[in-house]
């Protein structure tokens, strides 16, 4: 264990006396981050979906009585969609070459449909076969589910003026004609004017019963439209930038590459410096120097990783952010900074000892990083096999380690779990990496 | 064993499908100076290398008298570009397991006129192969073992050398060397291997070696 000790000083000292090297090694995984950050606010921002509008809607429409102006509704569907005007045959054009995620067709007749109220009208839509495609057709269906509303309220309004006339009477027209409307409430009047009897009696408490149960209608028909109303609290949770998933992404991006980059890099120029035959003489033996590689991966990874969770959580502090414990769970972070930075330095060490040569290591160490990490980052639900691989490498268990270390309740299971993985995988590619320490020796 | 320091029995080295050291038998005496030569690629550095333990032979064994240390100066210098030369001594005399690394570091440099606070990267040719050979002395070897020690210094240097090189002879201590120079052969060589396409062609002293013409041993 001295011996390698000695060998990580060297390694550390050296490191120190290359800050360009060490500036690079630290910005290049958070500007990394930060374009992950921004592909990723991408991928939540707007699909484009075409409007086909076959039925050539006017800008207003009349539905019982309501007017409705389509922009409007197009306006409500756009928080969530960017509607984009196209005749049929554009739309089909940019559908097939993924220009637009999805188009919306309002075909001829909707609107006479929608107004006679005897058929319900179709929108129909088609979307591309990408990954994509679900979260559209949801934010479709939303759509779908607002207009649907306003109709309601349209309707169920309609529908107690109604009401209202067969209670108090009135003026209305109706297929073109004007009619006056007793009403409940002046036929009792009339009522009254004629001579008592028991059919007079029976009709006048008719009509005091039905004006009680018109009465209550309009509630019912408010409460059968919605049966439940979905209400939005206000925010108090982080921001999407500071969630404990960007933080824990953030760290695990930058762990991994430090630590794949070092250990790759240190451990090849052992032989490119032509020290590693002089260290072979019985000075360190194979075994030691990977070890050493792992704890310059592990205590770089710490030192970093602490670094960028100090100044996450001060960020925090400054913002007065609610949710999570930035300074209490610090030390079961350092814990898995540490054992998480060897599993990837045994695995840079596997890659430096494969690669042989410096440069040759840090470009591989680099071209492994991305797709590691990119594996990670894939939801198991979407892609099995992706969740497959991620578990055969560190950076998904450093990932869920970090999290559930920062921001879990009750985060021991977890922790165990990922340690003993990481653990596992550190000793599987560090036994793969000392034996692949030959090719260094050749 | 009791007039050797290192024992190679059948020793044999293949890099893939290239043979580098055919299976090879030879002895490193108490106080005798060995000279290796033979044309490039004929196997000296790798014969070197697996003597000195920085290269695992693909079969056969090197026996070492138990204890001797063996000091091994590599074609190519074998240090740490970014440490200094002092840094590299010490830390290497640290491996050794000297207690007294810096007095032993501080030794080298003088023996050697090194310059002590520069990066070895930054060092000319023939002070990076100094320190190459500094190196080599840490944990006073009873054996060196040298490859082609002479190649990038300066004549003061080389004089300098063979006087380390003379000194640890008559203490008892044995030197290999590879050279291409026929006159450190004549000079300070006992007995000359000379190797061909990793084959041992002729092993024997050097006055044997004198009486044979080269084209001979190269037929």
């Amino acid at each position: 264990m001295r011996r390698a000790g000695l060998i990580l000083a060297k390694d550390l000292r050296v490191l120190a006396r290359s800050p360009l090297l060490l500036g690079v090694l630290l910005a290049y995984p958070l500007l990394v981050a930060g374009l992950v950050g921004l592909v990723a606010g991408y991928g939540s921002s707007k699909p484009r979906v075409a409007l086909v509008d076959q039925d050539h809607l006017p800008q207003v429409v009349s539905i019982g009585g309501h007017r409705f102006r389509i922009q409007d509704a197009i306006d409500e569907v756009s928080r969530n969609v960017h509607l984009v005007r196209m005749e049929t045959g554009e739309a089909r054009r940019a559908l097939s070459t993924g220009r637009v995620v999805a188009s919306l067709t309002v075909p001829p007749g909707f609107l006479a449909d929608l107004k006679s109220g005897l058929n319900s009208p179709s929108l129909v839509y088609q979307t591309t076969g990408g990954g994509i495609s679900s979260r559209v057709t949801q934010q479709l269906q939303a759509l779908v589910y607002g207009l649907n509303r306003q109709l309601q309220k349209a309707y169920v309004e309609t529908d107690l003026g109604y009401v209202r006339l067969i209670l108090r009477g009135g003026r209305t027209e109706l297929s073109g004609q004007t009619y006056d409307v007793l009403g409940l409430d002046r036929m009792q009047e009339l009522l009254g004017r004629l001579p008592a009897s028991p059919e007079r009696a029976r009709i006048a408490e008719f009509a005091r019963i039905a004006g009680i149960a018109l009465a209550q209608t309009g509630n019912l028909l408010a409460s059968t439209a919605n049966p439940i109303e979905l209400h939005r609290a206000r925010e108090e949770s982080r921001s999407s930038l500071l969630s404990a998933q960007v933080q824990s992404y953030a760290l695990a991006l930058t762990v991994t590459f430090l630590a794949l980059l070092l250990a790759a890099g240190a451990i090849a120029s052992e032989r490119d410096e032509a020290a590693i035959g002089r260290l072979r003489r019985g000075l360190v033996s194979m075994g030691q120097l990977v070890m050493a590689k792992v704890a310059l991966a592990a205590v770089v990874a710490l030192a970093l990783g602490l670094a960028i969770a100090i100044v996450f959580g001060l960020i925090v502090e400054a913002g007065d952010v609610v949710g999570g414990q930035p300074w209490a769970r610090l030390p079961l972070l350092a814990l898995g900074l540490l054992v998480a930075g060897a599993a990837l330095g045994a695995l840079g060490s596997l890659l430096g000892a494969l690669a042989r040569e410096t440069r040759t290591a840090s470009l591989v160490a680099v071209l492994v990083v991305m797709p590691i990490v990119f594996v990670g980052l894939v939801p198991r639900e979407v892609a099995p096999v992706a969740g497959w691989l991620s578990d055969g490498l560190p950076f998904a268990h450093a990932v869920r380690y970090f999290s559930s270390a920062l921001y879990d309740g009750s985060p021991w299971g977890v922790l165990a779990r990922e340690l003993g993985w990481l653990t596992g995988l550190g000793l599987l590619f560090g036994g793969l990496a000392r034996a692949a320490t030959r090719r260094l020796l050749a | 064993m009791s007039n050797t320091y290192l024992r190679a029995r059948g020793v044999a080295r293949r890099f893939g499908s290239q043979i580098a050291l055919e299976p090879t038998d030879i002895d490193v005496r108490t106080g005798e100076t060995l000279a290796l030569i033979g044309p490039n690629g004929a196997g000296k550095s790798t014969l070197l290398a697996v003597l000195a333990g920085a290269l695992e032979p693909s079969a056969g064994n090197v026996e070492r008298v138990n204890g001797v240390r063996v000091g091994w100066v590599p074609q190519r210098p074998a240090l740490y570009d970014r440490l200094t030369a002092r840094e590299n001594l010490e830390l290497f005399a640290r491996l050794e397991g000297e207690s007294a690394h810096a007095a032993s570091a501080d030794q080298l440099l003088t023996r050697f006129e090194l310059p002590s606070d520069r990066p070895a990267y930054q060092l000319s040719v023939g002070n990076r192969q100094r320190l190459n050979v500094a190196l080599a002395l840490l944990g006073e070897p009873r054996v060196l073992l040298l490859d082609e020690p002479t190649a990038s210094l300066d004549p003061g240097q080389r004089r300098r050398l063979w006087a380390t090189v003379t000194a640890l002879r008559g203490e008892g201590g044995s030197v290999v060397f590879a050279t291409q120079n026929l006159e450190e052969l004549d000079l300070y060589a006992d007995r000359v291997a000379v190797l061909q396409r990793g084959t041992v062609a002729f092993l024997g002293s050097t006055a044997e070696y004198g009486r044979l013409h080269a084209e001979e041993i190269f037929a």
